[in-house]
């Protein structure tokens, strides 16, 4: 690193702030994928797995994939339908969401 | 946090611009968050375990999430005049 900066190693502050927004992003994403592997366990376990045996049986383990795929096709639906919803609200307060896409 | 990450560098400018970004993203994993617990819901709602024979969703829950969302919607929305009106 260079004293007066500009060095290879310094970076330029459109480097910094590109640098943290996506390590912000990543951490985001990471989150959000752990929050999804968390409810989908709990609904479809709940769903396929009445009586937990001494292993997944076939149907067990088809059931859970099965709704595994249901409920994330689901959250697309939802998280669809909840953006277009939030943008029609708030175009009749006046404001709109253009910049903020999912 | 990465080292070389020092923001003291960045100007009001700068720092004023991050500030605004990450509001967004904040923003952004509220409505996830929503998303999220919405989505169990209406899952709830709308699929029984006799359908998870097949991943995709048939016509009939497709048109329910729909649903769920907009009435879920209109219930908070509702919750919010009425307590509105109650304050005055």
């Amino acid at each position: 690193m260079s004293f007066l900066g500009g060095g290879s190693s310094s970076k330029s502050n459109e480097d910094i702030k590109t640098a943290l927004l996506q390590q912000v992003q990543q951490e985001q994403a990471m989150n959000n994928a752990r929050a999804l592997i968390g409810k989908i366990n709990e609904n479809c376990f709940d769903a396929c797995v009445p009586a937990p045996g001494a292993s997944l049986s076939a149907k067990e383990n088809a059931c859970m994939s099965s709704c595994m795929q249901k409920y994330i096709n689901m959250w697309n639906t939802v998280s669809r339908s909840y953006m277009h919803r939030m943008n029609e609200e708030r175009k009749k307060m006046g404001g709109d969401v253009a910049g903020l896409s999912m | 946090m990465d080292p070389s990450l020092d923001l003291s560098k960045l100007s009001d400018a700068d720092k004023a611009d991050l500030q605004q970004q990450l509001a967004n993203e904040q923003q952004k994993a509220t409505i996830q968050q929503t998303v999220h617990s919405l989505n169990e819901t209406c899952f709830k709602k709308c699929t029984s375990a006799k359908s998870f024979s097949s991943g995709t969703l048939d016509r009939t829950e497709e048109a329910c999430a729909a649903n769920c969302v907009d009435r879920w919607m209109d219930s908070q929305l509702l919750i919010l005049q009425k307590l509105g009106s109650m304050r005055q």
